[in-house]
């Protein structure tokens, strides 16, 4: 296992690096040829979930979450409105990135073992019993034939509690509570803004400008073109679309 | 009675049975089970084809399937249109220039062609047969977003194991032209425009900055069809025969089957051709 | 004609019965008396002890009542070796739970979860229905204190105060004049069910050794179930002679007594 994701490490740098050069198709081709003969299959597949972009921000009473809207292959952007995230209940939000097809099968599967629980019971599962169960789905996969390699973003509201709650998830079990979180290399130009400006009392419009600050930073300063942002706001109403982000700023 | 056991009718049988038992076909999964292909009896990550390939000079090599194709579909005003090529490489080779890479899945559904030839006629063929039992079972046609959902579903099955496809589901249903991307790494997305292959850069090139919602029948087919001839021209993996399709709301149209090289010299003399 | 249909369970008799189903409820009838009261402030549970030879060794303090999980305790009445299989899988149930989700288990869900596998006992062949019954009390976040009954058929239903085993009718019928509906505390509960166990009992004056109770209640967030055996001779023989009478111990013992003050 820790062979495996040594591995994965590994192919995150040497791909990554692989993407960004200036180098035509076919010598890319020619470089994931030779990179294929030293790496194993499962490794090239990890690459490009971190580029891929989840951000969520936990508030007193509500819940931020922000995933990019492209959908990358390769070298090139497939589709520029997707939407990452996944309503698992009525106060519940999953942000997925990772593998493709992982993504949605995972999210698909726990999305509707978790509407099934409510059929069964009559009432929801509360957002930190989902997150449990998720996070045992997950490690079980993990050490099985065909693990998920996704990491999520698991953003709540416990009308019980009335608590909001924000969970972070990786794809190999790890399940911590947190305040906020970025996701792939985009994510880790947002944590330092977020570490410097966050309050848990922020209000709707500060939370959702700091989001702007930091998806501005994407923008800015990562590689890859994310120029677009999904945003969602869980609170004690449930489910909230606010405006798209479309980043703006450039690298001074 | 008696008889029977003089002649060793019995034992004969018996001997029967056995050779039927050695003449029966290799247990292959999928002669009785569409889903279900052999497996390699390895474990997941050493299944890789390729892995056990080797070159003339013995050095290992990876199998690269024809992935050299382009292929496009795109949803306008008027339906949706796909275009492909007609060339199937392998390695350095042109190992056919005349293929069909539009799959005729049912008459109101068509499937493209990119990656590993076999891989793509073969799940194909089950989506069509999955399809019409559908069709069968419920007395309606089944949906873009189904059938695009059930081939992701199958090929996800495999993901890992060597499969190589990238297949474009173009369609008509209830909510007018559908357009799905799916493939082996089991993506599955709709869209207005996609292109796939080798080739598909040069085509987006050309699609993208032609691509109008509001474009007239003919203009979007000559949109698919230059998009293409461009790839072809471009891409060493592509080329042949231009062949472009019109789905609508009666099912799908072949519009055109023309070879590259006359739309090349139609377009070096500035002609826009139809036909 | 019976014995065409009563030696497979799962086929039906011609007049649309199940005769190894309702044999094992004909059991259950015979059975020592279970009895549960739902109180504002908690539930009680009380069983009759039908095994009370001087000699035998008890290595456990309660025979009938089984604590479940953190937030569950029951109470069987029936085979007991069929009871045994069924709160070992009880337990099972509720930790699979936890382990899954992280919290305990909701206390409908798992009575529905034993019996599904109740009732598949009723529906597979070569297989008889397990000859027990159940009574569970317990707490969850969703609905507070609950009691419920299971029966061999794999029905269960939700109860202010019921009773299963002998004589169930009779303490059935004395609960619904007894028993006022939202008005009856944990003490009032403990007294209703050794009034009530005292005249269905099939003995003359009812005996500490020959009952066992369970409390449930709540106490600053946490569930707190007391299993009180009135076994020990020692112990009952204190209570009953009325030295504590301290307030409102749930030991059992001096329940007894107050009881008899009362």
């Amino acid at each position: 296992m820790r062979k495996m994701v040594f591995k994965r490490i590994l192919s995150c740098r040497v791909n990554v690096s692989v993407v960004y050069s200036p180098a035509s198709h076919r010598e890319f081709s020619h470089y994931s040829l030779s990179l294929s003969l030293q790496l194993s299959y499962t490794v090239s597949r990890a690459a490009d979930m971190d580029l891929q972009c989840l951000i969520g921000m936990k508030f007193n009473d509500f819940v931020l979450m922000a995933t990019d809207m492209s959908q990358l292959q390769r070298i090139m952007v497939q589709k520029s409105d997707d939407d990452k995230m996944y309503q698992l209940s009525s106060h519940l939000v999953m942000a997925v990135a990772g593998e493709a097809g992982d993504t949605t099968q995972f999210a698909e599967y726990i999305a509707k073992n978790i509407q099934l629980y409510k059929m069964r019971n009559g009432y929801e599962l509360s957002p930190s019993a989902a997150v449990h169960f998720t996070r045992h789905t997950l490690a079980t996969h993990l050490r099985s034939r065909e693990p998920y390699t996704v990491n999520l973003l698991m953003g709540g509201y416990d009308p019980k509690t009335d608590a909001a709650e924000l969970f972070y998830m990786d794809f190999l079990g790890a399940s911590v509570p947190v305040n906020f979180y970025g996701f792939g290399y985009g994510g880790m130009f947002t944590l330092s803004i977020t570490d410097r400006e966050y309050r848990p009392d922020m209000t709707e419009d500060e939370a959702y400008e700091l989001m702007k600050k930091c998806i501005s930073e994407v923008k800015r300063r990562f590689i890859v073109n994310l120029p677009k942002f999904r945003v969602r706001l869980i609170s004690k109403d449930g489910l909230k679309d606010l405006p798209v982000i479309v980043a703006e700023g450039e690298a001074a | 009675m008696a008889l029977e056991s003089l002649h060793g009718v019995e034992r004969y049988q018996h001997k029967w049975n056995e050779v039927q038992e050695e003449a029966a076909l290799p247990e292959i999964g999928n002669f009785t089970n569409q889903y279900q292909l052999m497996m390699p009896p390895l474990p997941k990550a050493e299944c890789q084809v390729g892995e056990y390939l080797v070159d003339e000079t013995g050095r290992k090599m990876k199998l690269n399937y024809a992935h050299g194709t382009t292929t496009l579909g795109f949803k306008f005003k008027g339906g949706a249109v796909l275009a492909v090529d007609s060339r199937a490489t392998s390695g350095q080779y042109i190992g056919s220039g005349n293929v069909r890479k539009i799959i005729e899945i049912s008459p109101y559904l068509l499937g493209t062609m990119a990656g590993g030839a076999a891989d793509c006629t073969y799940w194909n063929r089950v989506l069509a047969k999955q399809c019409r039992i559908y069709e069968l079972r419920n007395r309606e046609r089944i949906s873009v977003a189904a059938a695009s959902k059930l081939l992701a579903n199958m090929v996800y099955q495999y993901k890992g194991y060597g499969l190589s496809m990238g297949v474009m589901v173009a369609g008509w249903d209830k909510k007018g032209a559908g357009l799905y991307y799916v493939d082996s790494d089991g993506n599955r997305m709709p869209g207005n425009v996609f292109s796939v292959g080798s080739g598909s850069l040069y085509a987006y090139g050309v699609l993208d900055s032609g691509y109008r919602w509001d474009m007239t029948d003919e203009e979007a087919y000559e949109l698919g069809r230059r998009a293409i001839y461009h790839a072809t021209h471009r891409d060493a993996y592509s080329g042949g025969i231009v062949r472009v399709y019109h789905i609508k709301e009666g099912g799908w149209v072949r519009i055109s089957e023309q070879d590259s090289k006359d739309l090349h010299y139609a377009y070096a003399e500035g002609k826009t051709t139809t036909q | 004609m019976a014995r065409r249909y009563d030696s497979k369970t799962t086929i039906f008799s011609p007049e649309g019965r199940l005769y190894q189903v309702e044999y094992a409820m004909e059991a259950i009838g015979h059975a020592g008396t279970c009895l549960g009261i739902l109180a504002n402030d908690g539930i009680v549970l009380a069983a009759e002890r039908r095994n009370t030879n001087k000699l035998l060794d008890d290595v456990f303090l309660s025979d009938k009542i089984y604590k479940i999980d953190e937030d569950m305790a029951c109470c069987v009445a029936g085979i007991t070796s069929d009871a045994n299989v069924l709160t070992n899988e009880l337990r099972a149930i509720a930790q699979r739970h936890t382990l899954q989700f992280g919290e305990p288990i909701p206390c409908e869900q798992l009575i529905m979860r034993l019996c599904d596998i109740k009732q598949a006992y009723t529906q597979t062949g070569g297989k008889r229905p397990f000859g027990v019954s159940i009574l569970y009390m317990g707490w969850d976040n969703r609905h507070g204190y609950q009691l419920y009954q299971s029966d061999p058929s794999g029905n269960y239903s939700g109860w202010k105060a019921t009773c299963i085993g002998n004589s169930s009718a009779a303490a059935v019928s004395i609960l619904k004049q007894e028993y006022k509906v939202g008005e009856t505390d944990l003490h009032e509960a403990l007294l209703l069910a050794l009034k009530v166990m005292s005249k269905t009992l099939d003995m003359t004056k009812l005996n500490a050794e020959k009952l066992e109770l369970a409390t449930l209640v709540r106490k600053d967030g946490h569930t707190e179930i007391i299993v009180k055996p009135c076994g020990r001779g020692a112990e009952a023989d204190q209570g009953a002679r009325g030295a504590g009478g301290g307030g409102r111990s749930f030991q059992a013992g001096q329940v007894h007594s107050q009881y008899k003050q009362a």
